[in-house]
Order: structure tokens, then sequence, then C-alpha cells
């Protein structure tokens, strides 16, 4: 085995479990601190995978944002943070159901891929994955389109916030 | 309000008869008001005689007579001498008397502060609870027949400690044993105490707007460890976010019972005990206290020593503003910078005031009739140094310093404290009253000692913001200096007291009401003596407390950063707020 | 990977660390110094020659002073608090060039720990942890001015990180390159500062907020809040988030040099003689690049850089809360938003016309944005005045 190979296997295995943590810890706040752990695991398979600015984009969004806003809005919100009723409704067994199927149907995806038992080609030297990102982004024979509609969405998203904080009596809502 | 009617010989016996009838006591002056008519008479001495601003509420204990009395002093805020009413009830429980709040809202503290010594109960007070003492306290200290644990004997000089040169240990002659006198069935341990319940109750509940978010509030004790309280000033807030919902001041941590201790000295034992009120300006403190005592007294004050007494007060206002000043930069988060600037010309008046008394803080230096010693060689010239060269530019140097750094104008501008009409509802007196516009300075209004020989002005400022009172600090400064340069090139040779020394002044019976513009506003110290050498009352108007009465009006509405700015143009000193 | 390159990486990271802790410790000092010469005091000249050992014994006293745990904090959350503050602030350092490429004993020798081709997205997502350590700190606590100090800075630090990342994107922009040695050596005839004089001064505003010093120093306002968040820390766990907020001034200094500042490079005048990093040294047989000014160079401005921060502390007071929110999210970050837009105009033509003189048209439009957002902060608060609450 090699050393990225077992830093692959710990990684995965703190991901995997912290996921666990997330959705069993009774303390909210506790449940948010597993699940940036959780993301921070993805964050560094990405750069095992030498997709460095993935990596790093994971950790500046999904950590310094969006866990974050979590963490903030639970603080807010609630003066009890212990989650006391029960962590199982009714319906648990069809989620689950849906969780194995989906998980059978991955791996029956990936075992016929030939990809996964071909070693990948090694990148070349000085290879910038970054201004091929950049590029595939934003050029037209690529993805500029969902791109664009993506961030139009998040305008979308941003003006209804907006609108539903604003106070139209009192028209200016803090003074 | 109604115009009012400036009468140059006010008879309010001849306006309600029946009602009113004047004070006949020999050294007693006023009206006794009788209890049912208080408040029409109260409305009419405010609106149709124009006495706008309620200045002092207390009360006496007439054990002997059996009688209980509340004072009133009200004065006009365009100036002219004292209306002093009374009203008497008898001394049986519960003492009631109809609360003047309604009329004049700032009687609120010191009707609660009359409720909690004299236990005088104030019927229709919004919010009567105990304020220096803490909730479970037995009794109403400054009535004549409650006695302190520690008690000995009525009135100082006390006999020997040491009879017969044995040592009686004060714990030996405790009744209760203990310095606390709890009351029957109660237990320290297990106390709760009921004022938070009600404190908390006091300030607004959880409201939610229609329409808008659903916010949570929370409540905040600031202080009484805090620091920028100021000391051990406690005021219970809660907020919105950042915004001041509703606030409660809560004093006492520092209560001593001032009065009670003062009631028990002689007349000039009490002298140094007033440098503990405020103790950045102990001599303003004498200053006031021996206006009330010569009053009494009717004595004259040597020409010498009216001089260097003016000279005292007014270098102690320019250190305190001084103080304000460095301290306001500490409060809105400057570190310090503007305060050891502030702090280095402090020094230079406190070095003259340990060459004339020997102390720099608790000068302890006024007398009856005059002034303890005279100046000391070369004092005279370093004052004259420090208001003719120093000090001016000093003065200019933080000016522009302050005033001219953007981030600071931008937090003081526009942040009101009180407007004009409000300020006088709340009696507030001093820097805070002047800087909302009002020109109201008792040096002037009311004028006590020599300042009727200086020439000097009442800066006022129009806004009442929180830059106002800051710039209004930095024009009295100014102002004083005037009369200080006045002050030491008139100054005449002579004697600095009338008469000779004594330890045992004579007062002749009666009461009077003495009052100085303190650089934080009215002092005023109401005495009463019945022939004895200790005062029989004993009490001191300090500017602080009454001035705190509006805070909750002051600070409601505003942010978290502005209320401690706004407590710090308040500028309260906890010795004379807790007394 | 030969077991070389762990020495080389192991020295380089014992270099950056031990840089800073010390860097911390001689930075308190210089802070109270420098504090105390704007104050008309002394400061502390005691232990040591001008006190140089006071950094010692606040250390001991630190160490040896009790440890408390509210009763009714998240114990395990309140241990961890400080922990999370203190590691990125050193973690952040590890891609800050010090020095230029150079060759020793037959290697090539980068100066930085890590050289990764997304250097500044990888100051960004470090400096977006850094506020975990103060929300958790504040609501650990179980203590009302704690958690609203913790609200306080997560409100503030996630409002002026948006500006901070277009203040990357402006270098990145100038530099062609988020390789902060490609953005150093893009600084090599002019300073970015020069280029987007702007984009430097929203980047030194901002970088105060990050860091939360005066006048943005809301998180602990000592006279709301009595300490803040970290007002139940006492002993080592205390002295941890001094660290941390020290470490991170010499941090987002080190920062801000490499940015706009020309990093380890020489100043402007020193071009090309022999006190430049690149000019190689002749000294009897020897002959090698003069490497080793790059640290120096990179020390003195980081020095400079400190001490407007210390100076700023001394003189201005605190801003008020909602006043630094308006500022940040309608006066810096629609300003920065232009800088951006200006910066790539003007490198855009300057790219099409092929000719360096066309990138002035940056300082002049960016200044003319600053300007004009000037004009506005001026009448809102002329507005504001006299307008009662």
């Amino acid at each position: 085995m090699t050393t990225a190979q077992i830093i692959f296997l710990v990684v995965a295995a703190v991901t995997l479990v912290s996921a666990f943590m997330v959705v069993t810890t009774r303390n909210l706040i506790h449940a948010a601190l597993w699940l940036v752990a959780t993301l921070f695991g993805v964050a560094v398979t990405y750069a095992l995978l030498n997709a460095n600015f993935l990596a790093v984009v994971q950790v500046v969004v999904y950590i310094g944002a969006i866990a974050i806003l979590f963490i903030f809005a639970v603080m807010l919100t609630r003066k009890e943070m212990r989650d006391q009723g029960p962590q199982l409704n009714s319906a648990w067994w069809i989620s689950a159901l849906l969780a194995v199927l989906t998980f059978g149907g991955l791996v029956g995806m990936l075992w016929g891929w030939k990809g996964m038992d071909t070693l990948a080609s090694e990148m070349p030297v000085g290879f910038d994955s970054v201004s091929a990102l950049g590029d595939a982004l934003i050029s037209p024979n690529a993805f500029v389109l969902p791109f664009e509609v993506a961030s139009v969405l998040l305008l979308a998203a941003l003006v209804g916030a907006v609108y539903v904080a604003f106070n139209p009596r009192s028209g200016d809502s803090r003074k | 309000m109604a115009t009012p009617t400036t009468t140059a010989t006010l008879d309010l016996a001849a306006r309600f008869p029946g009602a009113v009838s004047a004070d006949a006591r020999p050294g007693y002056k006023g009206w006794i008001v009788e209890k049912d008519k208080l408040i029409e008479v109260a409305t009419a001495i405010r609106d149709e005689f124009g006495y706008d601003h309620l200045t002092a509420v207390t009360g006496v204990d007439y054990l002997p007579e059996g009688k209980m009395e509340v004072v009133y002093h009200a004065f006009k805020t365009t100036g002219g001498p004292v209306l002093t009413f009374k009203v008497q009830v008898p001394r049986v429980d519960p003492v009631e008397v109809p609360s003047v709040t309604s009329i004049w809202p700032g009687a609120e503290f010191q009707e609660r502060e009359a409720w909690d010594l004299l236990g005088v109960k104030f019927t229709n007070h919004p919010d009567l609870r105990r304020i220096l003492l803490w909730e479970g306290f037995e009794g109403h200290p400054l009535r004549k027949d409650w006695k302190e644990a520690f008690y000995e004997e009525d009135a100082k000089p006390f006999k020997s400690r040491w009879p017969e040169g044995k040592h009686v240990m004060a714990e030996e002659k405790n009744p209760f044993k203990d310095n606390i006198n709890f009351p029957k069935d109660f237990d320290p341990e297990q106390w709760v105490p009921e004022g938070e319940a009600a404190l908390y109750g006091a300030l607004a509940r959880y409201q939610v707007q229609e329409g808008s978010l659903k916010t949570d509030h929370i409540v905040i004790n600031m202080g009484p460890q805090h620091p920028s309280t100021h000391g051990v000033f406690r005021a219970a807030v809660t907020v919105d976010g950042e915004t001041v919902v509703s606030l409660k001041p809560v004093m006492g941590y520092l209560h001593r019972n001032h009065d009670k201790i003062g009631e028990r000295n002689t007349f000039l034992q009490n002298m140094p005990f007033t440098d503990r009120l405020d103790y950045f300006n102990s001599m303003s403190n004498n200053f006031g206290y021996a206006v009330a005592v010569e009053k009494l007294m009717n004595i004259q004050v040597a020409e010498r020593a009216e001089y260097i007494r003016v000279i005292m007060a007014e270098l102690s206002r320019i250190q305190n503003h001084l103080v304000f000043i460095g301290m306001l930069g500490n409060d809105l988060g400057m570190m310090y910078t503007p305060a050891l600037y502030a702090f280095e010309e402090r020094e230079l008046i406190l070095d003259i005031f340990e060459a004339v008394s020997g102390s720099r803080m608790m000068c302890n230096y006024y007398r009856f009739g005059g002034v303890v010693r005279d100046l000391p060689e070369g004092v005279l010239e370093k004052i004259k140094g420090l208001v003719f060269e120093r000090l001016p530019v000093k003065a200019d140097e933080l000016d522009r310093m302050l005033t001219e750094n953007e981030v600071f104008v931008a937090r003081m501008k526009g942040v009101k404290v009180i407007d004009a009409e409000n300020a006088i509802r709340y009696s507030i007196t001093g820097p805070v009253l002047r800087a909302a516009g009002v020109p109201y300075d008792i040096r002037r209004a009311d004028p006590y000692s020599i300042y009727d020989r200086f020439d000097f002005d009442i800066p006022t400022r129009p806004n009442g913001d929180l830059m106002d009172n800051y710039l209004l600090r930095l024009d009295e400064i100014r102002q004083s200096l005037r009369i200080l340069q006045q002050a030491v090139k008139q100054i005449p040779e002579g004697p600095v007291m009338t008469g000779k020394p004594q330890y045992q002044v004579r007062v002749p019976a009666g009461e009077s009401y003495g009052r100085v513009e303190s650089p934080k506003g009215e002092l005023a110290f109401y005495v009463v003596s019945n022939g004895k050498p200790n005062p029989f009352r004993y009490h001191v108007r300090p500017p602080s407390f009454v001035n705190i009465t509006a805070l909750e009006k002051m600070c409601v509405g505003t942010k978290i950063a502005d209320f401690i700015a706004i407590l710090g143009v308040i500028d309260i000193v906890l010795g004379e707020l807790d007394r | 990977m030969d077991w070389t390159i762990w020495v080389e990486w192991l020295i380089k990271s014992l270099f950056v660390v031990f840089a800073l802790l010390t860097g911390f410790a001689y930075l308190t000092l210089y802070e109270r110094r420098a504090l105390a010469k704007i104050q008309v005091r002394i400061g502390p000249n005691r232990a040591g020659w001008q006190g140089l050992l006071q950094p010692v014994a606040d250390a001991v006293k630190l160490i040896f002073k009790e440890e408390l745990t509210p009763a009714k904090a998240d114990k395990l959350v309140f241990f961890w608090a400080p922990i999370i503050t203190m590691v990125p602030s050193i973690v952040i350092a590890a891609v800050i060039p010090f020095g230029p490429t150079t060759t020793l004993f037959g290697r090539t020798i980068v100066f930085s720990v890590a050289n990764i081709n997304v250097g500044v997205l990888f100051l960004m997502a470090v400096a977006s942890i850094a506020v975990y350590g103060i929300v958790l700190a504040g609501w650990s606590s179980n203590n009302k001015y704690a958690m609203l100090g913790g609200l306080r800075s997560s409100a503030q630090m996630i409002s002026y990180e948006l500006s901070l990342g277009l203040g990357f994107v402006t270098a990145i922009l100038l530099g062609n390159s988020m390789n902060l040695h490609d953005i150093v050596d893009a600084q090599r005839n002019v300073w970015f500062a020069v280029v987007q004089p702007v984009g430097a001064l929203i980047f030194m505003i901002v970088t105060l907020a990050e860091v939360n010093r005066a006048p943005f120093d809301m998180p602990e306002a000592e006279q709301e809040l009595t300490a803040g968040y970290h007002s139940e820390y006492s002993g080592m766990k205390f002295a941890l988030f001094f660290m941390a907020e020290y470490q991170k001034m010499i941090a987002i200094s080190m920062i801000a040099a490499t940015l706009f500042f020309g990093g380890y490079r020489e100043f402007w005048f020193l071009k090309d003689t022999f006190l430049s990093v690149d000019a190689i040294w002749n000294i009897g047989p020897w002959q090698f690049q003069a490497w080793f000014l790059g640290p120096i160079y990179m020390l003195l401005k980081v020095v400079v850089l400190l001490f407007f921060m210390i100076w700023i502390r001394a003189t201005w007071p605190r801003i008020r809360y909602d006043r630094l929110m308006s500022f940040g999210w309608k006066v810096l970050l629609p300003l920065s938003l232009a800088v951006v837009f200006i910066s790539a105009v003007g490198v855009l033509v300057a790219q099409q016309f092929d000719n360096n003189w066309y990138l002035a048209i940056i300082p002049i439009f960016s200044s003319v944005a600053g300007l004009v957002a000037v004009g506005f902060v001026d009448q809102a608060l002329r507005r504001k005045s006299y307008a009662s609450h």
C-alpha cells in the first residue's frame, strides 16, 4: 500500500464516521461540527485526487460559508440546544431502502466502468488545472450556459431572501 | 406649560387658603402643604408660578414631634431663589404621601430613596422599590429610632472606647452579634432576591412586532462588574440584537448611608466626609457643605478665602472635565490615549491641591468661614502659570485631537442624549442640561460665594447629542479658565478665616439648603440643625444620582455602544451616586 | 520522494512556526512600547534590557494562572475553541513566500512551506476557518457577553470576507496567477499598491476587520461586552486566543506585503543594485545569490504594516456595530467590485495594445471610484447627524 492509499483510507473512514455522527448526535451544535469534519474529509479527498482548486473551494464555500451559517442560525434560533424528540419517524424504512438502492446502483454502475481498474495517467508537468477549469466554465463551447443559469438562480434566491426579510411597513427594517 | 407668572412675593398661602400655611418654626422657611392637596398645589407651583425644576426631594424624621416631613425644593430654570414646600404626615406606618412623579418625573429616584431610607410610601409612584439598599433589608435606616448593627451612641464624639484603659470589642456591644440584622425566619443561604424578579418584570417583556421578523430579546446585566460602568453601577438591559429595548439602573453596591453617618458626626467632622462623595472633586463637595452650614450659622466668609475657594472649585472643574473627556474616549474604545493626555494636565492641578491641602484627592480644605490654611508660597505663581499659559494651550490641543478625529465625530454626532424639555422635566442639572440648550448654571442663576463678581459666560449647545455634551465640557474648561484668570489677578491679601478655627461650631437651630454648581451638576446639602453639635438631618443631593433618573429615557432605542457613551457623558461617580 | 525533501519541509516549517511564535511574543512588546510612546508613557522596560524579557515573564505568568471552566459550559467545545483559533493563524503562513527561488546545496529551494498553484485561495480558505474558534468560544462559554461577541464576530468576519476575497482577486488579476511566488515576481518593477492604490487600501481596512483589530474590535469590545468571546477564558487557554490574534496580525501583514507591497522583493529604489534579491554576490571564492535579503525585506515591510495597526488602535475609537456592517456591505463591497472591474479592464486593455502604460488607467479610475465612495460616506454621515433617533 502506498502512502496515498493509507491516507485515503483514514480520511474516508473519518468522513464516514463523522457523517454518521451528524445524523445521530442530539446536540445541534455538535451535529454542525461533525458536518464540518465530514466536509473537511471531502476536501482532503479532493486534494488526494490532485484537484487542488476544488479542495480549496470546498473549504472556502462549504466550511467557511455554509457550515458557519448553519452554526450561526442554530445559535440564533434555539435556546435549547438538545433535540429531545425521537430520531426516527415511521417512514425510516423507506429512506433506508432508498439509501441501499442508491448505493447498490452506484456500485453496480462503477463495477462495469473500465476506469475502475486502469491507472489514471500522470498529469503533464506544469498542467494548470485552474485555468482549464476557468476556460471550461466560461467558454461558449463548454459550460457557460449552466454556469450563468446557476448564477441567475442564486440571484433569484438572494432577492427572495431579501423580500422575505423586508418589512414593508417600516420601509427600512433596521434603523 | 403655561407661561410662568413671575410674582416677586410669592404667597402660596393666599393662593391656596386652608391648604398651604407658612412654615413658622424659627430658622425655617417655605410652606407646609396639606397632604391631600399636594398634587393640586404642586401642579400650580409648576404651571402658575413657573417652578419647572424640582431639584430635591427628601424627608426628615421629626421623632420628638411624631411627624414625618417630606421636603421639596423647586427652582425656576430662568434663575431665582428656592421655593421650599413641605408635607407633614403623622409618623404612623404606613406613612403615605402622594407621589409628584406625574408632575416632575425627575422625582422618581429621589422618592424611591426616601422610601428606602425613611419609609415614606409614595402613592401612585410608578416603580416604588428600594433603590440603595438590598431587597430584604429590615427597616428604614434614616428613621431616628433605627439603630445600626454596630450601634454605639447617637452622636459623636463617642465616649472612650477604652474605658479605664480596657479595650471593648465592638462585637460585644452589638445586640445582633453580627454586623447584619436579618429579619426573623430569614436564611441568607436560601434567600432569592425578590427585587430581581421585580426588576426584570419592570423591563419590557418579549414583544413581537407584527409583520416583521420574529426576534428574541435577551437580558444582559451590565455590571456591577463591568469595565465601563464607571464603578459598581449596574444596568439591567434588554436588547434586541444590538438595540436597547428597555433598561433599569440598579445601584447601591457602594452604599454606606452617608446621611446617617453624617447625622452621627459633628458639623466639622462631616467636612472630610464630603470628600468621599464625588472623589474627583472633593473641593466642590467641601464648597457645597460649607455654603449650606454657613447659611445656617449666618457668618461671612473672609474675602481672601472666597477667592481661594473659587480658584480651587474652578480648578477642580477643569480637572473633572479633563478626566471626563479622556474617559469618554476610553468608553468609545480609544485605548486610553486621550485619557492619558488629559491625566497629564490633571496631575498638575492635583499638585496644587496637594500643596494647599496636603492631599491630592481627599482635600478637606474648606472650613466654615474660610479655608483651613493660606496658599503656601509659590502656589499662586504656579496657578498663574497653569491658567495663563499651559491649560489654554492644552485645552486647544485636546480639542484638535478629538474634534477633528473623523471616527470620533461619527460616533458622537447625532446620537441624542436628551432634549431641553425632557432634561428639565427629569430634574437634570449641570453640563447635560446645558448641552441640551438650557442656560442654567447656579453660579449665574442663584449666585453663591463671589461668582457675581466675575465675567464669564454660561456656554450652551443646541442639539443635546453626545458631541454637544463633549464640546460643552471643553467650553466650560475655557470659561473656568476665564474665571481663574480674573480670580488670580484680583485675589486680595488678608486672613483666610473669619473668627478662630474651632473644632466645635455653634449652629443655631433651623434648616438650610446650600447648593453649588459642581462639575457634574447641582450639588446640594440640606442640613437641619436643632442647636446641638451634630446635624439633626444631613442630606446630600448628588448630581449623578438625580441625572441618572432619565437614563432609561435616554437609552431606549439606541445601540448598546451608544448606551455606554451616554452613561459616559452623564459623568456619574459611584461615590456620590450610591453614597 | 527522497528523504531530503522531508528535511527541507521540516526546516521550512520550523522556520515559519518559530518566526510566528517569537514574532507574536515580541509583537506584544512592540505594541506596548509603541502605544506607550504615543501615549506619553514609557511602557514595559524593566524585565531585561529595554523590556526584552517582558514576553517571557508574561508567558510564565499565563502558564501558571488557574484555568477556569464555567460550570454550564460545553466542556468539549470550550476546550477545543482556542485550539481551533490558534491552528489557522499558523497554517495560513504556509504558502507565503519568504525569498526568491534559488539553488542551495545543489537543490532548487522554494522559500515557502508549500508552493501550490492556488496559494491565494488557500489563504482565503484558512481565513474562513478562523471564524470558527471565535464563534465556538462564544457559544460554549454559556455567557451572554461571550455569546454576543461570538455572534458579532461571525457576522462581521463573514461580511468582510467578501471584500477580502475581492482584494485577493485584484492581486490575482494584476499578477495573472494564483501562485504567490508569481504574484511577487510580477511586482518586480512596480508594486501593486501603486497600480491599484484603492484596492490596497480596501485590503488593509478589511484585514483590520478580519483580525478583529481596532477600530473593528467588536467581538471583544471591552467597553461593551467586557471581553466578548474570551470573557470566560483564563490562563493558557486565554493565551492561545491572544497568540492567535497577534499571529493573525503578523500573517495578515505578510499577506498584505506579498500581495500589494512586493513581498520579499527589494524596495523599488534598490532594483538592480547589489541589494536586490536577484543580485549575485561575489565574496572571495564564493559566488551566491543574495536570497537571504528576502526575509529581511519581508520583515521590514511587516514591521511597518504592523505599526500602522498599532497606530490606528491608539488613535481611533471603535466604530459602532451597525455602522460597521453598513460600511462593509454598502461601501466596501460595491467599491471592491468596482475596483475589480476597473483592474480587469485595465489589464485587458494593456494586453490588447501590448503596452503596460495602459495600466495607468487602473489607478486613475479606481481613485475616482474611491473618492466617490468617500463622498457617499460623508454625505450619509452628515444626513445621520442631527436626525434624532
